[in-house]
């Protein structure tokens, strides 16, 4: 497949070369997938996107859209001859526009302008809402009017900066379903940079990890989670409990010593028979709802916290782990 | 990163908005170069003579009229602005806009008025006598009188300053504080001076800017200071060099000033902590004596900065109108509003300019020199007048010499005083279309460049209608600054033009005071319109915040 978009060697850095905000990040995109950008604040996110967009200038490295260099050393395209559409954070809607005037506004063809973007709003469900302005509409509904608005250009990227970060939990869910459908018929090339890696697994095609401006895995997220490079990226997608030499005594499970092993909560039982056993008392129950979370005391005196939606009765109980869930990372 | 990488990037981000910035920060800092390069031709004939004669006492003059003014200022803005934003007490909304109001009379219309006062038979004379005490007189006409007037005409600054400060931030801290066991008054010196200190200086900087650059109230009250001497040394002793030399002195104060106001404020970033909104109408409410007390005490700077001075100039008006109001006084007042208006909207513009080419420029050198272009507003009005003076006489001199026109062009034309506003009042302009546009979130204008409009169609669609009530405050400003300027135009007018500043101060220097009271009135009530307009958008900006 053809990658609509390449990034090579892509640095950046502010404050006068002393705070790196990228460094040498190199990946593409192939045409039509959706990658996930996913990492903590401060990790260089949004300085990438910001840059694949044109509205900062690159220190070092290249980035190609559909083939075309459109940003090095030597040549930097303008934002708005980039072929690239964005949604914003806040949406960025213009408050004194109507929503059809805001979808509107990147539409070149000046002949079938309103036919596009009635086509457009219709499809992220806002017909009739075209004479509304943004300040009379909903979070969620704004949030269709800034994705109508990048998508109706017709893109051949279309970047998503924290797309649902305003959005309540309930909303965020729904939503996030809504989006990624529409954006899928559309077939656009999307990255959109969150910091919440259930939205990226949930829709990504592909996911990126950045950690301090450095790219440190790039992959599909199934096999993201089942062999991240990292105990970082492992803890990025769920509680995971490191097992250090405590642990490994405790559990009678002799690793090899030059790597880095954790186990992920979920992959831990109670009261099971499995590979790796110990028995534990437990020292404090905290009820979480659908589920408990325990700290216990293990055989060799080791404290471990685990989180359980088994009922558990008593003070001791017994738990394991099977040998296939280890997670090996080198040190 | 190497040196070849540098020049690729150089080359890379140098944009035709980078070469128009250098263009207008060129233009807007001509003054001040000439003012650096004539240094080198050295001194005039009498520089000697007046460095040792004279030149103390013009820095005795400036330092004692800075320290004074200094003292009275903040004596009266930093009280009166506390007992607004922090107790209720009867007529606390009126006086809350009243304390303004001296910012509407000029300096040296202030000075006008308070001789006028305490002169002979003078509103002073008359009441004493009226009370039973004959032969009382008071001289003002002298430093501490001029630092009074000073003080009283600009007080404000320092009121509106550290009200704003008091209104955003004081509240949540003054009740933590409260909570802790301090009293009100310890709290007020312990917490809330301290923090205020920042928002204090720079009200403070800018009335020491104003002192520095004042030149009627000076002269009329024959004090001698920095802007006197470089008047005398131009145009009495005929010695331009000696007026560059006196003009350099007094720029390194100033430069000196902004440097220690930037130096005071380097940490301290209070402005920044986060107000309560709730907390902006609970007003603490004084025992019956004290709201006496309170109001009373808001009420003497507004009798003497604003009611006392107006009701001198009323009765002259009432004395001299028909004396002085003809179709000459006519002619003036509109060539003074025409030349206001023209001005104000080349300054606006060039405002604009400044701004949104600093914005489209991606040089990060000139990105973070263009408040340069600015720096007009720090230096005095006789300054800028001999830094434009000088080259457009040397450029008119070529030009007549090369037989390209036969007469002068732009020395004392009204291009040349433009020109010369533009310069000093850029910064009038720039700071509220700068305000106004970073309300406006930055992902807006980014959105619409995505959207693939270039920066042009970008400023119009969607910056422009967003700042457009920046664009009015700023017209407004600027237009007020240049009503009520005196030295820079008493220096660069043409001849046949005339402006309602210059004809009250040749009013007062010919000995018909009184017939200056009419055109002072008229700037007066023309400056009315932005110290309450600023006022309504002190109080939105505080409720928004």
């Amino acid at each position: 497949m053809q990658a609509t978009l390449k990034i090579d060697n892509l640095t950046k850095t502010y404050d006068q070369g002393k705070v790196k905000a990228l460094d040498e990040v190199s990946f593409y995109v192939d045409k039509g997938d959706i990658c996930a950008v996913v990492g903590e604040s401060g990790s260089g996110k949004t300085t990438l996107i910001r840059l694949i967009a044109g509205l900062e200038e690159l220190d070092q490295g290249e980035i190609l859209i559909e083939n075309q260099l459109v940003a090095s050393i030597k040549k930097n395209t303008a934002p708005e001859k980039r072929d690239v559409g964005m949604v914003f954070q806040e949406y960025a809607l213009f408050p004194h526009l109507s929503v059809l005037d805001n979808v509107t506004y990147g539409i070149k063809k000046s002949k079938s302008k309103k036919e596009t973007a009635l086509e457009t709003l219709d499809l992220v469900g806002l017909k009739g809402f075209e004479k509304r302005y943004p300040h009379e509409l909903s979070g969620g509904q704004q949030q269709r009017v800034a994705l109508a608005r990048a998508l109706a250009p017709k893109p051949s990227v279309l970047i998503l900066d924290e797309p649902f970060s305003n959005l309540d939990a309930m909303m965020r869910h729904k939503l996030r379903n809504e989006v990624f459908n529409i954006i899928k018929k559309t077939g656009v090339t999307a990255i959109f940079v969150t910091h919440d890696t259930q939205d990226a697994l949930a829709v990504a095609d592909e996911i990126l990890i950045l950690q301090n401006g450095k790219l440190i895995q790039k992959d599909e997220a199934s096999a993201l989670y089942k062999k991240p490079q990292s105990i970082y990226v492992a803890s990025l997608f769920g509680n995971t409990i490191q097992l250090n030499k405590g642990l490994q005594t405790a559990f009678k499970c002799p690793l090899k010593e030059d790597c880095c092993h954790a186990i992920r909560n979920e992959n831990i039982t109670v009261n099971e028979d499995c590979d790796y056993v110990s028995e534990a008392e437990i020292l404090k129950r905290t009820f979480l709802g659908t589920h408990s979370q325990l700290l216990l005391r293990l055989d060799n005196g080791e404290h471990i916290n685990v989180v359980t939606n088994e009922p558990v009765l008593g003070n001791t109980l017994r738990i394991g782990f099977n040998s296939k869930d280890v997670l090996a990372f080198e040190e | 990163m190497n040196l070849r990488t540098k020049f690729f990037k150089f080359k890379r981000d140098l944009n035709r908005w980078s070469l128009l910035l250098l263009l207008i920060l060129a233009i807007v800092s001509i003054p001040i170069l000439t003012i650096g390069l004539k240094l080198f031709n050295g001194p005039g004939e009498s520089w000697e003579h007046i460095v040792d004669h004279v030149l103390y006492d013009y820095l005795r003059n400036s330092v004692y009229l800075a320290l004074m003014c200094s003292l009275i200022v903040i004596f009266f803005g930093v009280s009166s602005a506390w007992l607004v934003s922090r107790f209720e007490f009867p007529f606390r909304k009126q006086l809350e806009w009243l304390l303004i109001l001296p910012l509407s009379v000029p300096a040296y219309i202030m000075a006008y008025a308070y001789a006028g006062i305490f002169g002979y038979y003078g509103l002073f004379q008359t009441m004493s006598a009226r009370l039973g005490f004959e032969n009382i007189s008071l001289d003002v006409m002298n430093i501490y009188g001029l630092s009074f007037v000073l003080s009283m005409s600009l007080f404000p600054y320092v009121y509106v300053s550290s009200r704003t400060f008091f209104l955003a931030q004081a509240t949540n801290l003054l009740e933590a504080s409260r909570m802790l066991g301090i009293s009100e008054l310890k709290s007020f010196f312990k917490l809330i001076l301290p923090l205020a200190r920042p928002a204090i200086i720079a009200g403070l900087v800018l009335v020491l800017m104003e002192v520095l650059n004042d030149y009627g109230a000076a002269s009329y009250y024959g004090v001698s200071t920095f802007t006197t001497g470089i008047f005398r040394s131009w145009f009495s002793l005929g010695e331009p060099e000696t007026a560059i030399y006196l003009s350099a002195i007094l720029l390194a104060i100033v430069f000196g000033l902004i440097l220690l106001e930037k130096w005071q404020r380097r940490h301290l970033k209070f402005s920044s902590a986060k107000s309560s909104k709730q907390n902006y109408n609970s007003r603490v409410l004084p025992s019956k004596t004290n709201q006496v007390l309170f109001s009373s005490f808001c009420f003497i700077p507004v009798f003497l900065g604003f009611i006392l001075p107006v009701i001198q100039l009323l009765i002259w008006t009432e004395q001299t109108f028909s004396k002085v109001w003809n179709t000459d006084f006519i002619m003036i007042s509109i060539e003074s509003f025409g030349i206001a208006f023209i001005t104000s909207c080349v300054t606006v513009f060039t405002a604009l300019l400044l701004l949104f080419f600093t914005r489209w420029n991606k040089l990060g050198l000139l990105k973070s020199s263009s408040k340069l272009g600015i720096l007009g507003y720090a230096i005095p009005g006789v300054i800028i007048a001999i830094g434009v003076l000088i080259p457009s006489l040397t450029l008119d001199k070529w030009l007549i010499q090369n037989n390209i026109t036969s007469k002068l062009i732009l020395n004392a034309t009204l291009t040349a005083l433009i020109y010369a506003y533009v310069v000093r009042f850029l910064a009038v302009a720039y700071q509220p279309l700068e305000s106004s546009s970073l309300k406006i979130d930055r992902s807006l204008s980014d959105s619409s460049k995505v959207l693939g409009e270039g920066n042009f169609k970008t400023f119009f669609k969607i910056e422009f209608p967003l700042i457009r009530a920046g664009l009015l405050s700023a017209f407004i400003l600027v237009f007020i600054d240049i009503l009520k300027e005196l030295p820079l135009t008493l220096i660069m007018k043409p001849y046949n033009v005339n402006t309602l500043a210059v004809k009250s101060y040749e009013y007062a220097s010919d000995e018909m005071v009184s017939s200056a009271a009419l055109p002072s009135l008229l700037i007066i009530l023309t400056a009315l319109i932005p110290a309450i307009f600023l006022n309504k958008l002190l109080l939105k900006n505080a409720s928004n915040s």
